[in-house]
């Protein structure tokens, strides 16, 4: 696979996983400036540890035991429901009908409780090292799910995959711990959006190639389908917006 | 033990449902397809994968209008 190949096949990896890295950092850098750098960097190297063990049993077991129309179905129905949960949630954000994901607030937030925590010096910060564990745990979770679901074609995308994962990872830890401030400037709904978007025609697309489906020029399918999702995700923002009145905005449990 | 596992079983759960009825509805929209390919002639079962694209637009818009209706209700 030459460099421009893989660039375009790590792409949609990349840009998914770069949304959880995103989240992941705010409460690692939280903890970090509150109550210093060593148990949180601790408990995120352990969630690296822990998510390299998952990823390389499950994903290596899913890629060579299971059979191949099997897997595309099972990876195909694990993708559309989580690309449908990420792509229900950004058209509601779009609408005004959920808050949007405030990556500032989430830090203030984060500070105050592990300041209102306190620390006593002479102790291995276990508080701070549980919170970055925990944190880079769930959020790397969905970055191995979007590896495998991206990857689970064959070892030439599972290589892609993992590779813009791994460049996801390494420019959003670059920028923060170069700025100290969490990443507020990504549009973080519109990736999410995106991604929704890209994991569910990737679900629909996999599934049906699963099941016998024919799809006219096979993988040049994919941006038809996700073209109809697009339309679909525009028409439903327009008949929210015409739904509710003028700046209306709802939690998102009321939904 | 137990609030482990409660714990990872949440976190999977969370990660692929958000909205349990959309849930639902990808789920019976896949099922729906699988049927169709397994049962029907061969010029459904090659069209089986456009079948479950319009199921899952036709349930987003749904889910979504249901939302609407819902946020709607609760602002007044």
């Amino acid at each position: 696979m030459d460099l421009t190949t893989l660039a375009i096949a790590a792409t949609p990896s990349f840009i998914a996983s770069a949304v959880e890295f995103v989240e992941a950092t705010t409460i690692v850098l939280a903890v970090g400036i509150t109550r210093g750098w060593r148990a949180p960097l601790a408990g995120s190297a352990l969630a690296a540890l822990t998510l390299a063990v998952i990823v390389g049993t499950l994903g290596v077991a899913l890629v060579t035991v299971v059979p191949e129309h099997l897997l595309l179905v099972l990876v195909g129905t694990l993708l559309l429901l989580f690309g449908l949960r990420w792509l229900r949630k950004a058209v509601l954000r779009f609408a005004g009908i959920v808050a949007l994901h405030d990556e500032e607030e989430i830090y203030r937030k984060e500070v105050a409780e592990l300041r209102a925590q306190g620390l006593r010096r002479t102790q291995w910060d276990w508080v701070g090292m549980i919170v970055a564990y925990k944190a880079v745990l769930l959020e790397g979770i969905e970055v191995a799910f979007i590896v495998i679901a991206f990857g689970a074609k064959g070892i030439g995308a599972m290589n892609a995959a993992i590779v813009g994962a791994i460049a996801a990872g390494i420019i959003v830890i670059a920028l923060a711990a170069a700025l100290r401030h969490p990443l507020t400037a990504v549009p973080e709904n519109w990736m999410k959006f995106g991604v929704g978007a890209m994991l569910s025609s990737f679900g629909v697309f996999w599934f049906g190639e699963g099941v016998g489906a024919h799809w006219p020029g096979d993988a040049a399918s994919i941006p038809l389908i996700l073209g109809a999702y697009l339309v679909a995700s525009w028409l439903a923002v327009r008949l929210l917006n015409g739904l509710l009145p003028q700046g209306a905005r709802v939690e998102a449990r009321n939904v | 033990m137990f609030s482990v596992l409660r714990a990872i079983w949440d976190n999977t759960y969370g990660l692929l449902v958000d909205d349990g009825q959309l849930a639902v509805g990808a789920i019976a929209a896949l099922a729906i397809t699988w049927l169709i390919a397994a049962s029907s002639s061969e010029a459904l079962r090659e069209n089986a994968g456009w079948v479950l694209l319009v199921l899952v637009l036709a349930l987003v818009i749904a889910n979504l209008y249901r939302a609407g209706h819902n946020a709607r209700r609760r602002t007044g």
